[in-house]
């Protein structure tokens, strides 16, 4: 099939390269020049393991193209993903600007039916609002669906959440829209994914309640993990007792400095603010994001209390990004952790093995920045371990303590056994245990 | 090996006869006479499948008895259970006192190394305490261990989930009771259940983790059914959606008329109660505190807008219980639902296959106990279905429209599809459902 693939985020690449994958011709658009000159020579904007040779590989047979322009994309193309941002406004409210901007652009250029499906997180009633904004700035009347479709990819392994996704929603009001996106979809269908077709509403309110619940889970682990500080428990062996529940499942509890991300954040805002405006409150979510904000501004305490006073000391922070395996830093739990120990005192070095240019956009120069773990710890204080990165599990620790000033750890992802760092000679604090001093 | 069970309700009971099941000698104590004498001749004092027939099997193998005196054959008993109860008390803390009053009464009779396991749900922190209860009620210096040993046994499914459960918890300091807490468990051991070993105060805490997160899942669900409410979305189809994902398990995403029970609101309290005993906050569960409570009461106002009022109304109620096969009325969300309807004027007849009797105690002659579904319906305003049990997914929906004074169907466990309560001729509500979805695939 034709398919437009209009944004070319994280989201967009990765649906405009696996559809093109799939068999289809795909056009990727963006009104950023400089992304899509970088796209059409094989280069990609942002940090996803496999996302290259993929984009490589179609761009090869011709099946994935990129453009700035959207007309010439609209005309030869049947389905229209729109893959926009929808950041959040200041109340907490999705931004609808960018969608809302190519709606217009998509109805000036229609011409023939179309499917316009929006995969784009957006609240409930959006589907509805892009259709009539599209019906409104058609130049003349012309038969067109719109489907809610939302993403469940995550950052860090999103190719591979595109080719073996645990379901597909397809959120539409005609038989025709559905026929057309289960065709578009036929390989995933042949390989028994299961699909639910439901009303629009339902669709779009999925993905939030999905990203909610896992916030959720997170947010609840690390109260616990608060607890157990106090207590004498230990987290790790919680969230182990409570995962074998089948009931609760393994996934998602683990204790750390809580969530952040281009995701979890916005979604839990937004949802709480589609609950406020239909006068159905979400008392949980919003208990939630107080929870994680809180358990941020806890975990720079932390830092400052491993430290004694902090004014003047030297930390590095080993992790940037809001996870392993990306270089997204939105809402990463290092910001507001950095941002703190520096109105302390506190010279902050930073590493991360593939997020410090974005990094170097948020703190600028406020903090200075390492490829070299071992450089960025020598002569420091302490190290703080911010984001799970592979290797900064298998760093070597006897050589690490060697060039610290002091040899302090403070491990908010739990990614170091307490016995091998009191072996190799550490004081440290993890999260959800006593500490070791 | 020789063991004591302290307190036969029903966890107690479940363990001493499934323990006596797994080969070994087993004395259940209570000091409740009439419970005693029920069990001494051969009744089961509660609901439980299948729990008579192990009860009975192993009695008669004489591997289970069962007394009011805690001395007998204590002294050869190498492991003590304790599983009395601990309610909730006015703060939400859990009530001790049958845990510490078993304690002091055991600390004497120790003669011999044993090993004194809390099965009860308490408190962090209710490990240590009991080993000093103990120790300083004790009249011979004997060593003695202390294990917590959480139970995660669901009634209705008791049985089936002790003798086959997602994992066993130990908690203790000493290699020597973990040991002996392995042969305890041999059987399940054998079948490879997963065992989590850890401290006292871990696995307190596992417990109440646990239940807080299953009563928090719960609740999330069912603040999500009432915006699908306002928006026109169904709940079934997101509960769905989000199941498969892998990480969030599809288990207890349904939504109801709020939770209710033994444990769960009692767990939750509680839980909120040892975080702020100790310096932290639970704010998670304490907003599933509160939203359970007004999803409770939201449901008499639900049932209020389908009849336009309740004043002078006859209502219906199917199911008492705080969920199908159990007879177990504690918190249930039928007892807020009934308490709101008789304050706002109406009428109100109710039918648990199980639960009556449990029924009559907390309600008296407030509301008219029925025989069967269809004498409960007689005259009625509308029907409500409270408790999901099987035998009320398939009623006669044509004949029960006869009796019905008017054909409303309010259904709090979306047991009916609105399409078949509508085309059964009836005004239909559920709890979260908006517009009809279908699945494909799988
Ligand atoms: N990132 C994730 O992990 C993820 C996962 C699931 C869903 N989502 C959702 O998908 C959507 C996109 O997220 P993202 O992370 O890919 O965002 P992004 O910011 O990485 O990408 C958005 C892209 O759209 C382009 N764009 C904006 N306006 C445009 C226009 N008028 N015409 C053409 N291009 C335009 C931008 O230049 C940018 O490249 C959001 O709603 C997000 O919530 C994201
Ligand atoms: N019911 C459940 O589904 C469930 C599940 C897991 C854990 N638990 C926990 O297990 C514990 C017991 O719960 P239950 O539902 O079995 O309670 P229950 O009220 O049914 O039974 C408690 C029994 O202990 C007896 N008892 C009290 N004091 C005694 C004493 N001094 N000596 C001898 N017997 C005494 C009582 O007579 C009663 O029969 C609680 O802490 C509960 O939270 C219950």
């Amino acid at each position: 099939m034709d398919v437009a693939v209009i944004g070319c985020g994280y989201v967009g690449l990765v649906t405009a390269a696996g559809l093109a994958d799939l068999g289809h011709s795909v056009i990727g658009i963006d009104k950023d020049p400089r992304k899509i000159n970088k796209l059409k020579a094989g280069i990609i904007p942002i940090y996803e393991p496999g996302l290259a040779e993929l984009v490589q590989r179609n761009l090869v047979t011709g099946r994935l193209t990129f453009t700035e322009s959207i007309r010439p994309a609209v005309e030869r193309s049947v389905v229209l993903f729109i893959t926009v941002g929808t950041p959040s406004n200041y109340d907490g409210t999705a931004d609808l600007t960018q969608v809302e901007a190519v709606a217009r652009e998509i109805a000036a250029a229609m011409t023939s039916y179309k499917v316009i499906i929006n995969k784009s997180t957006v609240p409930v009633g959006t589907a509805r609002r892009v259709k009539e904004l599209i019906k409104k700035h058609l130049p003349a009347p012309v038969a067109f669906d719109v489907v809610s479709n939302p993403e469940f990819l995550r950052e860090g392994s999103a190719v591979h959440d595109f080719i073996y996704p645990d379901r597909i929603v397809i959120g539409a009001e005609s038989v025709k829209a559905v026929a057309l996106m289960k065709e578009l979809y036929s390989g995933f269908l042949k390989k028994k994914v299961p699909f639910i077709v439901t009303n629009p509403e339902t669709s779009e309110l999925i993905k939030y309640a999905a990203n909610a619940f896992l916030a959720n889970k997170i947010a609840f682990i690390n109260e616990l993990a608060n607890l157990c500080e106090a207590i004498g428990g230990d987290i790790e062996t919680v969230a182990l007792g409570m995962g074998l529940d089948h009931r609760i499942g393994p996934h998602f509890l683990k204790a750390g400095p809580g969530y952040g991300g281009s995701c979890f954040p916005k979604d839990t805002w937004a949802l709480i603010q589609i609950g406020a405006s239909y006068g159905s409150p979400l008392t949980i979510t919003k208990a939630v994001v107080e929870a994680n904000e809180n358990h941020k501004r806890r975990m720079a305490l932390k830092i400052k209390d491993a430290l004694g006073s902090p004014a003047g000391k030297t930390v590095a922070v080993l992790g940037l990004a809001f996870k392993a395996q990306t270089d997204d830093l939105r809402e990463s739990p290092a910001i507001p952790i950095i941002e703190e120990l520096i109105a302390s005192g506190v010279s902050v070095r930073g590493h991360d093995p593939a997020a410090l240019t974005e990094a170097k956009k948020a703190f600028a120069d406020t903090i200075t920045y390492y490829e070299d773990i071992y450089e960025a710890a020598r002569g420091a204080d302490a190290i703080v371990i911010a984001t799970e990165w592979e290797i900064y599990r298998q760093v070597d620790l006897p050589r690490l303590k060697s060039v610290m000033k002091d040899p302090v750890i403070i491990d908010l992802r739990n990614i170091y056994r307490p016995d091998e760092l009191s072996t190799a000679g550490f004081r440290y604090t993890r999260i959800g245990q006593k500490d070791i001093r | 090996m020789h063991i004591t069970v302290i307190g036969t309700g029903y966890v107690g009971l479940v363990t001493a006869a499934c323990l006596s099941d797994f080969g070994h000698t087993v004395v259940g104590v209570d000091k409740d006479h009439n419970k005693i004498n029920a069990l001494k001749n051969g009744r089961i004092p509660i609901y439980e499948p299948g729990l008579d027939d192990i009860v009975q099997r192993n009695v008669q193998a004489g591997r289970l008895r069962f007394t009011t005196d805690i001395t007998e054959e204590f002294d050869r008993t190498q492991v003590v259970f304790i599983a009395v109860g601990t309610p909730p008390q006015e703060d939400g803390s859990a009530d001790l006192q049958h845990v510490e009053a078993v304690a002091r009464e055991i600390a004497p009779l120790i003669n011999d190394y044993k090993v004194i396991v809390n099965k009860s749900t308490v408190p962090v922190g209710t490990g240590a305490r009991v080993r000093q209860v103990i120790a300083a009620h004790q009249t011979q210096k004997v060593p003695f261990d202390v294990v917590s040993n959480p139970e995660f046994l669901r009634e209705g499914s008791a049985v089936g989930d002790f003798m086959r459960p997602d994992r066993v918890v130990i908690g203790t300091e000493s290699d020597r009771a973990r040991e002996i807490m392995k042969e305890v468990y041999r059987a399940l051991y054998l079948i490879e259940t997963p065992f989590v070993f850890t401290n006292i105060e871990t696995a307190e805490l596992i417990k109440y983790a646990s239940n807080a997160f299953l009563a928090t899942k719960i609740t999330f669900i069912n603040e999500i059914a009432n915006i699908c409410e306002a928006v026109g979305a169904d709940v079934q189809t997101i509960a769905k959606a989000m199941g498969m994902d892998g990480r969030i398990s599809p288990k207890f995403l349904h939504a109801g008329p709020g939770y209710g029970g033994s444990c769960f609101p009692k767990d939750t309290k509680a839980l909120v109660r040892i975080a702020r005993d100790h310096g932290e906050t639970a704010s998670i569960v304490e907003a599933v505190v509160q939203a359970n409570q007004r999803q409770k009461e939201r449901m008499v106002q639900k049932i209020h807008n389908i009849l336009g009022g309740l004043q002078g109304k006859t209502i219906a109620l199917l199911g008492l219980a705080f969920k199908p096969n159990t007879d177990d009325m504690r918190e249930a969300p039928s007892l807020t639902i009934i308490r709101g309807l008789l304050e706002q004027g109406a009428t109100v007849r109710a039918f648990d296959p199980a639960a009556m009797d449990e029924a009559r105690k907390i309600l008296g002659d407030t509301i008219t106990y029925c025989r069967d579904e269809y004498e409960t319906a007689q005259g009625a305003d509308a029907l409500i279905i409270v408790t999901e049990w099987n035998q009320f997914r398939r009623l006669d929906l044509a004949r029960m429209k006869t009796l019905l004074n008017q054909p409303v169907l309010v259904d709090l466990r979306n047991i009916y599809t609105p399409q078949e309560a509508k085309a059964a001729g009836y005004r239909y509500t559920g709890v979260g459902q908006g517009k009809s979805s279908e699945t494909h695939g799988n």
